[in-house]
């Protein structure tokens, strides 16, 4: 709300330049409800002041945001078995390889983590009785795109228009005042995540693609079966069973990739190195979150609970590392 | 002492004995306390001579970016190149990766598990420089007993230790994978050669054209594609493979004014960044005269 309305506060201060003729100000700023798009009023001198301000204020609504230790908190409660932490919203930037103190290579994905904010939470009793949920966004984006109710949204917890949006599903002792700033050093160097995208869309695609399925062979009297499933059914059911693999769209759909392995976290870029690969494009938006698999977990009471505080007590270095990972300021490995 | 060692080899006994040669030649006396049966005191390589010439402005002097620091030109973050680049010269303040052109001779140590000793040597000619950023690679490759090897390094893998440019030059092609199909001597190295002293500023191109194995090859080099200046292909092929080769020609692609990446803006923002960020001391290397100057 606060967006919007500095919005026409904005225009109402700016009106002299907007036009000349004595037309109430408010009409000339329109909502996304409307066939027109946000500046088709403006001149460009007041398009790149609200541009500019949006910004100012964006920066304010962050720098807000960056204590909240010291701003009425929400009781910290500590980690029990069974806790589950909330999850971040990342941007993946690509991949680059990464050597262990054995010599060995892996490629990793780095996950940066730009602007995450908590948004909402909403009590278990709201929800399905047994879990709270909170929603988290990432990635700042413009607000003249979106819609007012939408901008309410955000303004209710205090934080910018985010282009990505998750709820997570937490424990009571996990929950998060609305506003709280997320980090990269959330995770830790040696646990286990999982990572939830989009996949790359490929499109309608054949069954050889889509499925895997061998196709035909290219000679010996193949005439226009190449390609193609073959036979789709039996004679008996008389009848294609729902299900059966067959053309179609192909990827755009989310997936995750379970149980990958914080190799390294930077913390002044929050990027998180993350081992393999993960579903999505480049600079798509993921979802990170504590592993499912319950082999996977040991080590989770150390991490930081319900989320790593920048105002806190901890002092972390620029780059935490796993034990194994290979730092490039030691000497070569040495196998004698 | 240890420069005069050094002078007549490592071996103790061989320079005790240059040293008698010295003292009864020319009728010098050494001190009695190299002379002495004791204890050989361990040898010690002597310092590398740097030569520097001052006369020689800064301008004319090489500057030599390391094609892997060059991003792609593709949608990625910058800052992901930018993080990539900071580690890059974390490593390279610990280990030294010389200059080097597809075409210069090059000295390998890496340490192997499975080697004697640890540590593997391997000698050859850089055929291929690929990759980006951390994963940049390069191929050498040697004829070792009548069979060709090649290697394939990652040149930011801690488990290199040491890379050393025994010739510097480059060759008319920027990839020479078509020595595979030339005839081995163009490809076979010494495997216990001396560096070459590089007495020029400019680093000198091999012109050299090299004599192929009949066809088939293993790729068909004449594609233009390839685009090869190292092989005269009117020896080797007939008018229809000339033919074939033209058809699949794309000669208007040089004229694609959307396939253009101009990177000397690039290089030149790079190079300063390093010139940061790298010690100061290294880049006054550059303009030295011996093998293997570095940045």
């Amino acid at each position: 709300m606060a967006a919007v309305l500095s919005r026409r506060v904005l225009c109402a201060a700016r009106w002299p330049l907007v036009t000349d003729s004595p037309v109430p100000t408010l009409l000339l700023v329109r909502g996304k409800k409307t066939a027109t798009w946000w500046d088709e009023h403006l001149s460009e001198e007041n398009k790149d002041f609200m541009k500019h301000m949006a910004r100012v204020e964006y920066d304010a609504m962050t720098a807000s945001k960056l204590n909240p230790l010291k701003d009425e908190p929400w009781p910290i409660k500590p980690w029990a078995p069974g806790s589950s932490r909330v999850g971040l919203i990342a941007v993946k930037l690509g991949m680059v390889p990464l050597w262990t103190k054995s010599g060995e290579k892996h490629a990793v994905t780095m996950l940066q983590v730009q602007d995450c904010h908590v948004i909402k939470y909403t009590p278990k009793e709201e929800y399905n009785n047994k879990c709270a949920l909170l929603t988290v966004g990432g990635k700042n984006v413009s607000p003249f795109h979106k819609s007012e109710e939408v901008m309410e949204f955000y303004s209710e917890a205090g934080v910018p228009p985010k282009q990505k949006i998750s709820k997570f599903k937490v424990s009571d002792n996990a929950i998060l005042k609305p506003g709280t700033p997320l980090y990269a050093a959330h995770f830790r160097p040696g646990q286990y995540v999982d990572v939830t995208a989009k996949t790359i869309g490929k499109g309608f695609q054949g069954v050889m693609k889509r499925w895997g399925y061998s196709g035909q062979p290219a000679s010996h009297g193949q005439t226009k079966t190449h390609r193609r499933p073959g036979a789709i059914a039996a004679g008996n059911p008389a009848r294609v069973f729902p299900g059966t693999k067959m053309p179609g769209l192909l990827g755009n759909v989310y997936r995750t990739s379970y149980a990958l392995k914080v190799w390294r976290i930077n913390t002044t870029k929050n990027i998180i190195y993350v081992k393999g690969s993960v579903p999505g494009h480049t600079n798509c938006l993921v979802k990170v979150t504590d592993t499912t698999l319950a082999v996977r977990q040991q080590g989770f009471e150390n991490l930081p609970f319900p989320t790593f505080f920048a105002d806190g007590d901890e002092e972390l270095p620029e780059d935490l590392y796993d034990e194994e990972v290979f730092q490039f300021s030691e000497p070569s490995v040495n196998y004698s | 002492m240890s420069a005069v060692s050094a002078a007549f080899g490592t071996n103790m006994a061989v320079c005790r004995r240059s040293m008698l040669l010295i003292r009864y030649r020319t009728g010098f006396l050494m001190p009695a306390r190299f002379l002495s049966d004791g204890e050989p005191a361990k040898f010690q390589p002597p310092v590398k001579p740097v030569f520097k010439d001052e006369l020689v402005p800064a301008q004319l002097q090489r500057r030599f970016l390391s094609p892997e620091f060059i991003p792609n030109r593709c949608r990625k973050d910058p800052l992901y190149f930018k993080i990539e680049r900071n580690d890059m010269v974390k490593r390279r303040k610990i280990f030294d990766i010389p200059e080097f052109y597809v075409g210069s001779i090059l000295a390998v140590t890496m340490s192997d598990p499975h080697a004697n000793g640890k540590l593997h040597r391997f000698v050859g000619i850089c055929i291929q420089r690929s990759g980006r950023g951390l994963g940049a690679t390069f191929v050498l490759r040697n004829v070792i007993e009548g069979q060709g090897v090649e290697m394939r390094y990652d040149m930011y893998s801690p488990r290199m230790h040491d890379i050393q440019v025994l010739k510097l030059e480059k060759r008319l092609d920027n990839n020479l994978m078509y020595l595979r199909d030339a005839l081995p001597e163009y490809s076979t190295v010494d495997v216990n050669m001396k560096p070459v002293m590089l007495l020029d500023y400019e680093v000198p191109v091999n012109s050299i054209q090299v004599q192929m194995k009949p066809r088939p090859w293993s790729k068909r080099w004449e594609q233009h594609r390839f685009n090869i200046k190292g092989i005269n292909f009117e020896k080797y092929l007939l008018e229809k493979h000339i033919k074939r080769a033209k058809k699949s020609a794309k000669p208007w692609e040089e004229f694609d004014m959307l396939k253009e990446y101009d990177t000397t803006k690039i290089e030149q923002e790079l190079l300063q960044e390093l010139d940061r960020k790298l010690d100061k001391s290294k880049n006054q290397e550059i303009g030295k005269k011996t093998a293997g100057p570095n940045v």
